[in-house]
């Protein structure tokens, strides 16, 4: 493996560009597994997942392997996908419920928080005491929630959840609020998707309002917009105004967090009158009363970057985990969002949406698939190093550290850059 | 002919005309006419890929498709868009269909149609692939005499793997 310096990863940001090396240079893969994944916040799932004592669900942080899961005291708790003994991956299902998990190799067991049970045959380790712990499937160094969202980091060091999360901490309250009951739940299965390309393609494309009319094009209709997203809602997105003219999405604004997190101002509001909307509605005036009804319903929001490899959307909602596996492959897991107490016609429409626009088969995401495969096969030319996040527009700059600029600023993607340098250059003050 | 003959010699009638009717449904894909393909269904009529093995109901969680009628035309217009950028250049398909079971008509005159298949799919520049799994089908005799499916569902072995993009329906 190539031993990159500080300086010489410092030289691949610029201001306003990147150099194609950040996406298609292997090593350099290997040292974002290493400083971002192992040292960011990484979103690993919900708690919803795992509602009993005994659930489990396997994933990854970064290329690692680990398991998530509800013990018998009712915590949860994740812990690395590994037999102490000889290193075999322990849980072999995406998810379940068992009483214990269990080494096919050699049969030893452990707890479900990870801890040692059993060691098979044990009288031959005569010269070793096995501890419960130090010779369980190992725990990760810290896991924290807010709103039931499980985050996991593999390093000791660094802020707190909160800290991490910032103003996005917000927006999983208001995705909260805007359930009825007051909290979510994710049960509607998940969409899967592969793409070849680097992982960040997929991370910058959601905070890029620039690419909407000309990558989705083909998504839109007479008038100029988009299928409708919403059961009930009047129209989808405007793409195109009169003969043709591009609609531009710069009033939405981009707003760009503290470690590398990001929005979208939301989409502008469709009238709805479906029953279950206004159903739904008289739910939540019910337990809000219409004035804090009308600011539930308004979205401030579209969609949320929680940087390194998760992103929301509040129009059906919606978890989008990114999971990188090599410098040029990259899947996507989709997690339907429900909100409970809303009908559940409601959410059965939102599952129907969800198969059009983020399925493998959807009508819309597998142009930015198309895009992310292209970008990647055209970075390899050797003519132009460099890949331009030059745009922007007017922006402010809020106390909390949080910038408001336009829409189709690629600002939001200059600032998944800060943040990627301050990770990679960990040993540099930035 | 005694009687017991002739129904059997209908049956088998009736089951050449499955056969026949489900290889012109795939002919219609694989010849990209789907327009025609779509016209196939009741207006009321579904296309279902389900996103698990032992996905119980369309709606009890996420599909690979699940499109009515309106949204297949939908899908299709956009197929047909010059800038459809993901299907430039577009995909090619060969269907087959294979061990077909004709159940008995229901009270609602609806027939349950099972059978295995594979499709291969091959985009120029990009690997050819290969989706093979379980077709059942609600089949109705319309009016005239004509087939029509109610719905299709079409379950492939790999239904939760990562997929790569997908174009035309299994």
């Amino acid at each position: 493996m190539t031993q990159y310096t500080s300086d010489h990863i410092l030289s691949l940001v610029r201001p306003d560009q990147v150099h194609r090396d950040v996406y298609e240079d292997p090593d350099l893969f290997d040292l974002e597994m290493d400083r971002i994944f192992g040292q960011s916040w990484v979103y690993l799932g919900h708690e919803s997942q795992v509602p009993k004592a005994g659930d489990f669900i396997c994933s990854r942080i970064g290329r690692q392997p680990v398991v998530m899961s509800r013990h018998t005291d009712g915590e949860i708790y994740v812990v690395y996908n590994r037999c102490a003994h000889r290193g075999v991956k322990v849980v072999n299902e995406e998810c379940g419920n068992t009483g214990r998990f269990m080494c096919m190799y050699h049969g030893w067991t452990y707890d479900t928080n990870g801890d040692l049970d059993f060691v098979t045959q044990s009288e031959g380790y005569p010269d070793f005491e096995f501890d419960k712990v130090e010779n369980g499937m190992g725990r990760i160094a810290r896991w924290d929630s807010h709103q039931g969202f499980v985050f996991a980091n593999l390093s000791a060091e660094g802020p707190g959840l909160e800290d991490w999360l910032g103003e996005n901490v917000d927006f999983l309250n208001d995705v909260a609020v805007s359930a009825p009951d007051g909290e979510i739940e994710v049960t509607g299965g998940v969409h899967r998707y592969l793409y070849h390309g680097n992982w960040k393609m997929q991370v910058e494309n959601l905070i890029d309002m620039y690419h909407p009319a000309y990558s989705h094009e083909s998504s839109s209709a007479g008038g100029g917009r988009q299928f409708s997203r919403r059961e009930g809602d009047k129209g989808g997105i405007q793409f195109f105004e009169k003969r043709g003219k591009v609609k531009s999405m710069d009033d939405l604004g981009t707003h760009a967090l503290p470690n590398g997190h990001s929005w979208q101002g939301g989409l502008p509001p469709v009238e709805n009158t479906s029953e279950d909307h206004l159903e739904y509605v008289a739910s939540l005036e019910t337990k809000h009363g219409p004035e804090k009804t009308k600011e539930i319903l308004i979205k401030k929001r579209h969609n949320v970057i929680f940087y390194p490899n998760m992103a929301m959307q509040e129009l059906n909602p919606h978890i989008r985990v990114i999971r990188p596996v090599a410098v040029d492959r990259t899947e996507i897991f989709i997690y339907p969002v429900k909100l409970k107490g809303a009908p559940e016609k409601m959410f059965t429409d939102q599952l129907v949406n969800l198969n059009r626009t983020h399925s493998p088969t959807s009508l819309v995401q597998t142009d930015d698939v198309e895009a992310f495969a292209r970008a990647q096969e055209g970075m390899l030319t050797s003519g132009n190093d460099w890949i331009l996040l030059a745009r922007k527009g007017p922006s402010e700059e809020f106390d909390s550290g949080r910038v408001r600029t336009t829409g189709t600023s690629e600002e939001g993607m200059r600032n998944q850059f800060r943040a990627w340098l301050k990770y990679m250059c960990s040993d540099v003050p930035i | 002919m005694n009687r017991k003959v002739e129904l059997v010699f209908e049956e088998l009638l009736f089951a050449k005309d499955i056969e026949a009717f489900l290889c012109h449904e795939l002919e219609l894909l694989d010849a990209r006419r789907f327009d025609e393909w779509t016209d196939l269904f009741t207006e009321e009529g579904y296309y279902w890929a389900p996103a698990t093995i032992d996905q119980e109901y369309p709606t009890s969680g996420v599909s690979l498709f699940f499109d009515d009628v309106p949204m297949l035309r939908t899908r299709f217009a956009r197929l047909s868009h010059p800038r459809v950028h993901s299907q430039i250049p577009a995909s090619r398909t060969s269907h087959m269909v294979s061990n077909i079971v004709v159940g008995k008509r229901d009270n609602h005159g609806i027939f349950q149609v099972t059978a295995r298949f594979e499709m291969l799919e091959y985009r120029p520049g990009h690997a050819q692939r290969i989706f093979g799994g379980k077709y059942e089908y609600q089949l109705r005799v319309e009016n005239a005499g004509e087939l029509k499916i109610v719905l299709k569902k079409a379950v492939i072995i790999n239904c939760d793997d990562v997929h790569l993009p997908i174009a035309i329906p299994f």
